[in-house]
């Protein structure tokens, strides 16, 4: 009988063999039941508010707040400054959000190819040599650096060197995105087909004509698809940085919050919601021009 | 030939044009660096070498990572649970070429635009404004945005795998259903798996920044160093924000390459 077991167990052991993959699905549940024991168990989780009938009533008025339900002064809607006013603020917030993703834009075209493994390499055609090699890690580590910290923790960082303004907000949006472009842009560079730079190298291009003719034609419509992608989520986060760094729609949404300007907050969430959707359709026009 | 060209042209002008204008729109006339800005900023970069690294700071550091990654899986998991069924109804396939399948389609993928137009901690600010303080409201908040974009990219996938593995399983008299299960989702499986990937990524730094609504983890020890002004110490939060990011990488690659294996 045991021996029986053995030889089902041995059976099944290699119909199924235990993958990396598989163990990653283990790991992934054992992750996911851990991390809500935590939340559940060791945090302030809010879920037996969820049941309380206080705290609907409580979420329901400050909905109906926001679309001035009880609300003893004028609503923000009805007022043609107040809506001039938060225009303003959105127009504000449409500038810093295009300075970020152009200078992070910038900033990654002029690092990208530093940063991929086939240019470096000399893979390309050009001489492989251990300056290129170290340049290399050093950009990936930069890249990965700026990338792995969120625009907002940029922006805590910045607003102590910079007084508040467009700037440091777009800086800090730009130092996050940055990474994000470079890494993505690096990466279709990686992956490009050598054989025209190659070519153009064994024609006697130097090394500039052999990237400019024969990597970048291949990875600029990519590169475009990614700033408009990434100019996207900017727009979406450009109100967040402005919590921190003062500006725009982002500062009047805290200021309305702790004033109980409801309906002001209400008009100011309409107006970051049509700056949002302009972008997303205007992007995907722009994307059309790119193909 | 010309066309494409002409479009091109046109979008070159549009970007410049918008980075000009918005260069415009930045106030050159004032101070940009506070008073004493440079030398903090000197006395930031140099708290790297070293960054704080005595074993006590260091238990922190681990233990706000660990709080910053449950709240980003449990995040990740909901947004998952949201955006897997809307995914398939938003690519159409579950009910192909029909007027109402299309309409359902439609409507699945608005409703996805809808949910993902609002960053994530503009949801946690409104949620915690309305219902108050509590863990749940910062992980519905992440898990909202992110199951619209899982939803959105999830629904593309399906969609574009390669047709002809589906026509053979059509042929042997599969439905919607069983085409989906056995064709599309196996053939997806790959590139749906490394983007929940990338977005587990986005998720440990969306957690990160649920600091401002007062959750604890790597965003909330970064401020309290911020505030005391202990530079090193925030230095070492930050390596273990990348370090974290890293892992998902690798981890990442690696199952890639494993089932393309």
């Amino acid at each position: 009988m045991t021996r029986l077991l053995e030889i089902a167990r041995n059976d099944r052991r290699q119909r199924r063999p235990m993958t990396f993959a598989r163990a990653s699905a283990c790991l992934v549940f054992l992750l996911a039941a851990a991390s809500w024991g935590y939340i559940l168990l060791g945090t302030d989780s809010g879920v037996g508010d969820l049941v309380s009938t206080q705290t609907w009533s409580d979420a329901g008025r400050f909905f109906g707040r926001l679309l001035g339900i009880g609300v003893d002064t004028q609503p923000a809607y009805f007022q043609a400054d107040q809506w001039v006013e938060k225009g303003k603020l959105a127009y504000q917030t449409l500038a810093m959000s295009v300075l970020a993703i152009s200078i992070a834009g910038i900033g990654a075209f002029l690092t990208f190819l530093p940063g991929s493994r086939n240019v470096s390499s000399g893979d390309l055609g050009g001489a492989p040599s251990h300056a290129g090699f170290v340049t290399y890690c050093l950009f990936r580590w930069f890249f990965t650096v700026t990338r792995a910290v969120p625009e907002l923790v940029w922006a805590m960082i910045i607003v102590f060197f910079l007084s508040p303004g467009i700037l440091p907000g777009a800086l800090a949006l730009a130092l996050h995105n940055y990474g994000v472009l470079a890494k993505l842009s690096s990466e279709v560079v990686e992956n490009v087909d050598p054989g025209p730079a190659r070519s153009l190298r064994s024609s006697g291009a130097g090394g500039f004509q052999m990237l400019l003719y024969g990597i970048l034609p291949q990875t600029l419509p990519q590169f475009v698809t990614y700033l408009l992608y990434r100019w996207e989520v900017v727009i979406r986060t450009t109100v967040v940085v402005g919590f921190v760094s003062a500006t725009g729609l982002g500062r009047e949404f805290r200021l309305s919050l702790s004033f109980f300007h409801y309906t002001e907050l209400g008009l100011i969430i309409f107006w970051y919601l049509l700056l949002v959707i302009g972008v997303d359709l205007l992007c995907a026009w722009m994307r059309r021009l790119a193909r | 030939m010309w066309r494409l060209l002409e479009n091109r042209r046109l979008l070159s002008l549009l970007l410049g044009a918008a980075f000009v204008w918005s260069l415009v729109s930045v106030d050159w006339g004032g101070a940009f660096v506070h008073a004493g800005g440079i030398g903090t900023l000197q006395q930031f970069l140099l708290a790297a070498f070293p960054p704080e690294l005595s074993p006590a700071f260091l238990r922190i550091g681990l233990n706000a990572a660990w709080q910053t990654t449950t709240f980003a899986v449990a995040s990740l998991t909901i947004a998952v649970v949201i955006g897997l069924p809307s995914g398939v109804l938003a690519s159409g396939q579950l009910i192909p070429r029909s007027r109402r399948g299309s309409s359902v389609a439609l409507g699945a993928r608005l409703l996805l635009a809808v949910i993902r137009s609002v960053h994530e901690l503009v949801w946690a600010v409104i949620f915690v404004a309305a219902f108050g303080f509590s863990s749940l409201a910062a992980i519905l908040a992440i898990a909202i945005p992110y199951g619209g974009i899982l939803g959105r990219i999830y629904g593309e996938r399906l969609a574009d795998v390669p047709e002809e593995p589906l026509r053979a399983l059509r042929a042997s008299g599969a439905s919607p259903i069983t085409v989906l299960i056995y064709g599309r989702m196996p053939m997806a499986l790959p590139d749906l798996l490394s983007y929940t990937f990338y977005r587990l990524e986005c998720a440990i730094r969306a957690a990160a920044i649920m600091s401002f609504v007062g959750i604890r983890g790597l965003g909330f020890e970064i401020q309290l160093s911020l505030q005391e002004l202990l530079f090193s110490q925030v230095w070492t939060l930050l390596m273990f924000l990348v370090a974290l990011v890293v892992l998902v990488d690798i981890w990442s690659t690696r199952v890639r390459r494993s089932l393309a294996a």
